[in-house]
């Protein structure tokens, strides 16, 4: 083992490196200067090594506090000969390592991936489940509050309080025999031709005048409801928060140091998995939905003849991108999925409503004068 | 028996410390020795291709640096002179590799390793990075950044938040909700400089060459101010503003900044970069945004042939055609890969970077002696939150 080795030394006072010889010995280096011939012992144990664990780097020791002294050694080998001369030396990078760095690098690559994979799809939905939990439905409500002021300013309502009535006692019917729950559910009914309707957390809930008017009867709208209240009792809205939080929290540990372009880049794949997540809540709150159609007493046919009309509109365009890319599951699928559902259901002798007065309560902003379609 | 300083020129020195100005006399005597010998004798051992040096006897107006020629009869310090260029030694896959580590870590301690993730970052690209045949070092630890997030934490997000939403929360009178909200905005505006000076100092203050420190000395007070006025007046003058602003700051950040006892000067002036301010809004349109570059690049050689370091003086080469491509294709590089040629493609850059920036002329470091000062990561943890990377360049 080669134990003099040539070095440079910088005494953390002026930037000025001095030639120097090193001498390991069984319990630190011996250093000497070479112009000075000024000597000094450097225990292995008040050594630090900074610098020199890669590849083309100099080796770097410090010693001492916030402003130390630095030895320089360019050649890795003594790195080598440090450790096998003193067992005092271990905490000194081993440059035999270097060549399973590869090995290294794919085997933290390979966990990486499938540690995000597996927070991703298992970890970030548990935790946003129980996080939204344990959200306050006041606050829930004081949230969705802000949301429906924010998509649906008053002035954009439909407020008529015989046709709104109608509409909650729709809402009432539903959830009467639902499960206990803490929500107080509002139908804001919004003068836009979109054909859509949105709930926000703590039971708001937003119908577009477009998919009113396209409703035939009370059941269809319930059916509508039905899916959407089921959003509001699993509190998806509050839940896809706690996710989209979290995945920004994910991808900065995955692209760690970076910031601005890549992580816009990111921002297209992370739309693209919350979409996937949503249309496992959308399944979720159509299959619920049903079951609280059926708890009512109300007629499913209505949700599923709704379906396939809102399917027959869409038709020609449900291309394979186009599937992947919506949010709500394809309705050929949740036709299906609510048909096999509904099979299983008695027919209910009631109606909600009479067809006649249904066309009066689905007009709800025919008479206040509708400004013209706005599209979103 | 009193002796004289061979630095200042102090006549009662009684110990090994000058009680003036503090330097060492041995070690600065051995450093005289060391410059008489010449520069092969100083030179390296090892360091790869070494880098050009030339010895020049050096004139009586080498500046501030030279000893009193009373004080010492011996020759002035020589100094070097001539073109220096930092050079990049890093590579692509040394930095993915440990960015691959870093992720893993990141993940498997659900975040709590990302502060000694930035740290190995930082070390590598600092340890890389050579000037003069000596290569940089960084001090920051992970322990000290985690304290800065926390307090910054404490200071700065948690105050918004809870000015955020407490008031909605407990519907509070609109009144109080709309004073929540000012004040939401003016913590923002003060808190971006802090940040930014915050962010700088400490990693200047973690930042050496043999072994001295840098450092930025200024009160961050008024930074904040000019910050505040700069924008004020850019946005009141439609942005022609903009040149006296970033001069300014710019300013500010070179000439507080000091390489151990050794201080940075800066004598840009804003009126010099008017007209090609005024060009490149002018040919802002019809260059669909690419004149930006061309004012990028005129500014960058502009402060750096203004910015001057013991003697020597700063020059860049970078070009507008250069910088947009460097920047562009750092982008789309990085969009096309998701991020994950981010290794490869700040190498390139930090490549790129150095080979447009010399230090010319005679530069006489070696009566420069440490300094360091105390500085906390406070504004390092919120510059995080801004999520603004302000470099060192």
């Amino acid at each position: 083992v080669r134990l003099d080795w040539d070095a440079a030394y910088l005494d953390g006072r002026m930037p000025v490196r001095r030639a120097a010889a090193v001498r390991i010995t069984r319990s630190g280096l011996e250093v000497t200067l070479t112009e000075t011939g000024a000597r000094f012992f450097w225990p292995f144990r008040e050594i630090r090594q900074t610098q020199g664990a890669h590849a083309g780097e100099q080796v770097r020791l410090e010693r001492g506090g916030e402003l130390s002294e630095a030895l320089l050694v360019g050649d890795v080998g003594f790195l080598s000969a440090a450790r096998a001369t003193s067992p005092e030396a271990a905490h000194l990078h081993d440059p035999a390592t270097r060549r399973f760095r590869l090995e290294l690098t794919l085997a933290a690559l390979t966990g990486a991936v499938a540690l995000a994979l597996a927070i991703y799809f298992v970890g970030i939905p548990a935790f946003a489940v129980v996080a939204a939990a344990r959200v306050p439905v006041a606050w829930e409500e004081r949230l969705g509050a802000a949301i429906v002021d924010h998509m649906a300013p008053p002035a954009t309502r439909c407020e008529d309080p015989a046709r709104q009535a109608k509409i909650d006692t729709i809402v009432a019917a539903l959830t009467a025999k639902a499960a206990p729950q803490p929500y107080t559910f509002r139908v804001t009914i919004v003068n836009d031709s979109i054909v859509n309707a949105v709930a926000a957390p703590g039971g708001h809930i937003m119908v577009f005048r477009g998919l009113l008017e396209r409703t035939e009867s009370a059941e269809e709208l319930a059916g509508v409801l039905a899916h959407e209240v089921e959003h509001v009792l699993h509190r998806h809205v509050t839940r896809a928060i706690f996710q989209q939080a979290s995945t920004t929290v994910l991808m900065a540990a995955l692209v760690g140091d970076v910031s601005g372009a890549v992580a816009f880049g990111l921002q297209g794949a992370r739309a693209l998995g919350d979409l996937q997540m949503s249309r496992a809540a959308e399944a979720e709150a159509d299959r619920e939905g049903m079951r609280l159609l059926e708890a009512a007493g109300i007629d499913p046919a209505g949700m599923i003849s709704f379906f396939e009309k809102m399917s027959a509109r869409d038709a020609g365009r449900s291309d394979a991108v186009t599937r992947y890319l919506r949010t709500h599951p394809t309705t050929g699928e949740r036709i299906a999925t609510l048909r096999a559902l509904a099979a299983a259901v008695p027919k209910p002798e009631r109606r909600l409503l009479p067809d006649d007065d249904w066309d009066a309560v689905k007009d709800a902003c025919g008479e206040t004068a509708a400004p013209p379609s706005r599209r979103r | 028996v009193a002796d004289t300083c061979p630095r200042c020129g102090f006549g009662d020195v009684h110990s090994d410390k000058c009680p003036q100005c503090g330097v060492v006399i041995p070690l600065f005597q051995a450093s005289l020795d060391k410059m008489r010998r010449g520069p092969q004798a100083g030179a390296s051992p090892f360091s790869g291709p070494p880098a050009p040096r030339v010895t020049t006897p050096a004139p009586a107006a080498a500046g501030p640096a030279t000893p009193p020629a009373a004080a010492t009869p011996r020759p002035a310090p020589p100094v070097t002179s001539g073109s220096r260029q930092a050079v990049f030694r890093g590579s692509g896959s040394g930095l993915f590799g440990i960015h691959a580590i870093n992720a893993l870590l990141v993940l498997a301690t659900l975040g709590v390793y990302f502060f000694w993730a930035k740290v190995r970052v930082r070390n590598y690209l600092w340890s890389q990075s050579e000037f003069e045949g000596d290569r940089f070092a960084y001090h920051g630890t992970g322990r000290e950044l985690i304290a800065g997030f926390a307090k910054a934490m404490l200071f700065f997000l948690l105050p918004v938040t809870l000015l955020n939403s407490t008031p909605e929360l407990f519907d509070a009178s609109p009144a109080v909700v709309a004073a929540c909200r000012a004040l939401v905005f003016i913590l923002g505006i003060v808190f971006v400089p802090v940040a930014m000076v915050g962010a700088r100092r400490y990693r200047l203050s973690r930042t050496s060459w043999r072994g001295i420190r840098f450092s930025l000395r200024a009160p961050t007070r008024r930074f904040v101010g000019l910050w505040i006025r700069g924008w004020l007046l850019t946005s009141l003058t439609l942005g022609l503003y903009y040149p006296w602003y970033v001069t300014s700051l710019q300013r500010f950040f070179t000439s507080n900044m000091w390489f151990g006892s050794e201080r940075f000067a800066f004598d840009g002036r804003g009126r010099d970069l008017v007209w090609a301010w005024v060009g490149t809004l002018v040919l802002f349109v019809p260059t669909l945004g690419l004149s930006w570059f061309w004012f990028g690049a005129r500014r960058q050689r502009y402060f750096a042939e203004h910015t001057r370091l013991a003697g020597a003086r700063f020059r860049s080469t970078v070009t507008a055609p250069g910088l947009a491509w460097l920047t562009l294709s750092t982008w789309i590089g990085l969009l096309c890969t998701v991020g994950l040629a981010w290794p490869w493609l700040t190498v390139r850059a930090t490549r790129r970077g150095f080979a447009w920036l010399s230090l010319d002329g005679p530069l006489a470091l070696d009566s420069v002696t440490q300094q360091a000062q105390q500085v906390s990561a406070t504004g390092e943890g919120l510059a995080g939150f801004f999520d603004a990377d302000f470099g060192l360049t």
